[in-house]
């Protein structure tokens, strides 16, 4: 038994190590005052963020994939919160369905949506000359994440309290404003959010979408990877965790990670 | 229109703008991508005039790409393996354990999610290099340097990396769902420890295995980034050839098509998987 | 079958005794139940002797067999959890199979063993149905069958009604206990119910934090509580606070607020000691004169339930007595009258 428990947490820490790790290393090597990465450290140097900063290549990918993000999560969760709102509270027939259409978007691999969607917007004469269809296959793929959240937000609150407040007097709308939604706020935050990184670290349909001469932070950090290699792109990828990482730290203070299902 | 039909109308408003964008960015594109599979391929244009079936007769008589459909499935086969292997031990420790650090056990394995691939397979990069950090520590004790990148056991690593979380959330979700009364029921009517996994754990686990195992192989199966990065061009999977198809050259009937094969042969193996484990799965819901 | 033995058994969690030096013994063929509130230990005991927990101190036997430190499958007992624990992912027939799977028995051997088994509990042709198809009653009924079909040294329970409604409970109560003494198993039975314990229980093991307080048939627990704590968890009681004046055998003189009592007795107690009457609801009479151990008071609430009727009575001194009588002679509320107490009954606690 004490054989069994102890092999036990030998894997899981071993597991743990393997997940952890790259991206510590990556963390690592953006503070590294030399160019290639041994043990031990050469130095510590914040070189490479000032070479992050100084680079026109790297910050407006930073700045296109922050506001492509925001747009896309501000989109997605306007779209997906009364999606989510319908399913729970008013659907009663199909039901399956309609959940399978909302989360199709992460049911079938990213790679064909991606394809399809590039034909699609050039057939259709939009083209990928401008932001607009990045923008739009982000807020398709990030929909199912706003969905999700809300619904889970939306099932943890009992009809009984909307209920109630009809009851006394409220109208359909006056209790959603003044009951459901400061009830479903901290949920519809959360998608938001989690919308926001999904879009932030999408490289598999903005490799396809992307428009010509624009480049997100993964494309960039992509086309660094291939043909270069230098740690800004350790510190552009720092930058970009410390983001992910806040934002979830924010989830978990308003919501709480254990919600967070897919 | 009565105020019963009127009211049902404002609800599905609530949902017309999904909808809208589901049928309009989605269905639409995934219908336009069959048919344009069945086009005719052409050098100056994205396509040419008419249809036809040639595209798929090609893919399907050229032993280049059946060995690189077969190569794309047999690396999300192992991938998916190794990942189940991994995945066990921490579904367990996750689902069972009362530390407090649970929160941020879990967090451990829900943060990789949320950091992107790119950055994941850079770590790997730098891992894996010749002069890398595992090389160099190898070489400490005399050992190396191994060729861990640029080939499939790069890609493979990445590909478990990358994915593992995909395989670990849906065992976790499965092994909480088991009362451990069940377990403690079993236990005195005789099973010793490794029986009640056996008859017990193991099966009421099935449906979240399943689960999981079928994520990661789409996943796997579908991956052009990773291989791609950590492949370097020396390791061709179906994906990664679409992908330069596509932005190479034009053809895209031909790249419409093998993106459907692919989709095609990775729905098979899935079906295939989940037929055969049906007899292991009846009476569960 | 056998004997139960537990002895000095202790089991802490985090420094704190979960249960602290229980002793029972428990003879073959008897039902014993464990009684007490939550958190009384209770489970925790019976979890012990099932080897589902490792006591810190302390012995369990089987007969003359050392369990304690045998794992619970080889312990032959047979557990019912309060939740059923049925496996659902297996039929009723491998339900109750999974013992006999155990011990190597199969095929048409089984298939017979289980048959007659659930002949025994009623359930007849359920054999090939799935535990999600069926009621609580009937899977409470498979989780007994499931338990009983291995011939266990001990049966044990775990607060096994508490998930069913009223109705059910009282008819599975019966059938418990009805197929318990016809197979005659040694059977230990935890439960915060005490109507349930006094319905089912040959002995009854009152436990409150971790100690029994005391262990006995329920009738003599019933008339003779050991504690106020036992006194006030089995039906009711009205506890009088007073000081011993006088102790003759069996009987004390006990100076009261509302008067001078006298009450059984087994203790040697000394006049001067503190001590408290126990007297139940149905030990009081309303009659209309004074006599010996009777005192004045006036009804406050007057409660018709039928064949009973529940009275209020405040004393002079203002103490309120809960006060059962037949539904034949009813009094109303505001009477005066004089509450006679029965010297046999009225019981003295320390």
């Amino acid at each position: 038994m004490r054989l069994a428990s102890t092999m036990l947490l030998i894997s899981v820490t071993a597991v743990y190590l393997f997940l952890l790790l790259p991206i510590a290393i990556v963390v690592l090597a953006s503070f590294n005052a030399a160019e290639y990465l041994s043990f031990p450290l050469a130095g510590l140097s914040f070189r490479w963020y000032a070479a992050f900063i100084s680079s026109p290549s790297f910050t407006s990918a930073f700045l296109v994939s922050i506001a492509v993000g925001l747009a896309a999560a501000a989109a997605a969760t306007v779209i997906g919160t009364p999606a989510a709102i319908f399913y729970v509270r008013f659907l009663h027939r199909h039901r399956e369905e309609f959940r399978l259409a909302m989360l199709a978007p992460m049911l079938l691999p990213e790679v064909l949506t991606a394809i399809a969607l590039l034909f699609f917007f050039n057939q259709v004469l939009i083209g990928t000359q401008t932001l607009l269809p990045l923008i739009l296959g982000h807020i398709v793929i990030t929909l199912p994440f706003v969905f999700l959240t809300v619904s889970s937000a939306l099932y943890n609150l009992p009809a009984t309290v909307e209920e109630a407040a009809r009851t006394l007097g409220a109208s359909a709308w006056k209790a959603f404003r003044r009951v459901t939604f400061p009830l479903i706020k901290s949920g519809i935050i959360t998608g938001a959010m989690l919308a926001f990184i999904m879009s932030f670290d999408n490289v598999n349909v903005s490799l396809l979408l992307k428009a010509v001469g624009t480049s997100t932070l993964p494309i960039q950090l992509f086309d660094y990877l291939r043909y270069d290699f230098d740690p800004t792109a350790a510190a552009a990828s720092t930058i970009s965790v410390a983001l992910t990482m806040l934002i979830v730290f924010a989830i978990d203070r308003i919501y709480g990670l254990r919600a967070v299902r897919f | 229109m009565t105020e019963a039909s009127e009211i049902r109308v404002r609800h599905w408003l609530l949902a017309a703008p999904a909808l809208s964008l589901i049928g309009l960015f989605l269905l639409i594109p995934y219908i336009n991508i069959g048919i344009m599979s069945f086009r005719t391929p052409s050098t100056t244009a994205p396509y040419g005039p008419g249809y036809t079936v040639a595209n798929y007769v090609h893919i399907l008589s050229d032993s280049l790409y059946l060995s690189l459909l077969a190569e794309t499935l047999l690396f999300a086969t192992v991938t998916t393996a190794v990942c189940l292997l991994m995945a066990f031990p921490v579904a367990f420790h996750l689902a069972r354990t009362t530390s407090r650090w649970r929160g941020l056990l879990y967090a451990g394995v829900l943060s990789p999610l949320l950091t992107g691939v790119v950055i994941r397979c850079f770590g790997w990069i730098v891992l894996l290099a010749n002069n890398g950090l595992v090389n160099q520590a190898l070489g400490t004790v005399g050992l190396g340097p191994f060729q861990l990148m640029y080939n499939a056991t790069g890609v493979t690593i990445a590909l478990v990396h990358v994915f593992l979380p995909f395989m670990i959330l849906p065992l976790m979700t499965a092994i909480q769902s088991i009362d451990p009364h069940w377990e403690e029921a079993a236990r005195t009517l005789g099973a010793s420890r490794t029986r009640v996994f056996q008859r017990i754990m193991l099966p009421l686990i099935l449906p979240g295995l399943q689960s999981g195992v079928i994520l990661v192989f789409v996943l796997a199966a579908s991956a052009y980034v990773i291989p791609m990065l950590l492949g370097g061009g020396r390791v061709q999977t179906l994906p990664t050839v679409i992908f330069q198809q596509l932005m190479g050259g034009l053809l895209w009937p031909f790249g419409a098509a093998l993106a459907l094969t692919l989709s095609f042969a990775v729905l098979a193996s899935i079906w295939a998987f989940v037929f055969l484990g049906r007899k292991r799965m009846r009476g569960l819901a | 079958m056998s004997r139960l033995s537990i002895q000095a058994l202790t089991k802490c969690y985090a420094g704190a005794a979960a249960v602290a030096n229980i002793d029972l013994d428990v003879a073959e063929g008897e039902f014993v139940s464990l009684l007490g509130p939550s958190g009384c230990g209770k489970t925790t005991t019976l979890r012990c002797v099932a080897g589902l927990e490792t006591p810190t101190s302390g012995k369990v036997l089987f007969g003359d067999r050392d369990v304690t430190r045998v794992p619970p499958e080889r312990r032959r007992i047979g557990m019912v959890f309060q939740n059923y624990a049925l496996f659902p992912h297996m039929t009723i027939r491998e339900n109750i199979g999974f013992g006999l799977e155990m011990r190597g028995v199969r095929g048409s051997e089984a298939n017979k063993r289980i048959s007659s088994v659930l002949d025994m509990v009623q359930l007849t042709g359920f054999e090939d149905r799935w535990p999600r198809q069926l009621s609580g009653g009937q899977q409470q009924r498979v989780a007994l069958a499931r338990a009983l079909i291995v011939e266990p040294a001990v049966l044990l329970l775990d607060e096994p009604l508490a998930n069913l409604d009223a109705k059910l409970r009282d008819e599975m109560r019966f059938f418990i206990r009805a197929l318990q003494q016809r197979i005659g198993i040694t059977t230990l039975y935890v439960t915060h119910d005490q109507a349930e314990s006094m319905a089912l229980s040959d002995r009854i093991v009152v436990m409150f934090a971790g100690r029994i307080h005391q262990t006995g048939t329920p009738q003599h627990i019933y008339d003779r509580p050991a504690t106020k704590q036992v006194a006030k968890f089995i039906g009711q009681a009205n506890l009088i606070a007073g000081k011993v004046v006088h102790r003759c055998n069996e009987v004390a003189t006990v100076d009261t607020s509302v008067g001078r009592l006298l009450c059984a007795t087994n203790c040697a107690v000394e006049p001067g000691t503190p001590a408290t009457a126990m007297v139940r609801p149905e030990a009081m009479q309303l009659v209309k004169e004074c006599s010996p151990n009777a005192f004045p008071g006036r009804i406050m609430e007057r409660h018709f339930l039928g064949n009973i009727v529940d009275y209020r009575v405040a004393t002079a001194d203002g103490t309120v007595l809960a006060i059962q009588a037949l539904g034949s002679i009813v009094h109303d509320a505001g009477e005066v009258v004089s509450v006679q107490i029965d010297p046999k009954k009225a019981w003295l606690l320390e």
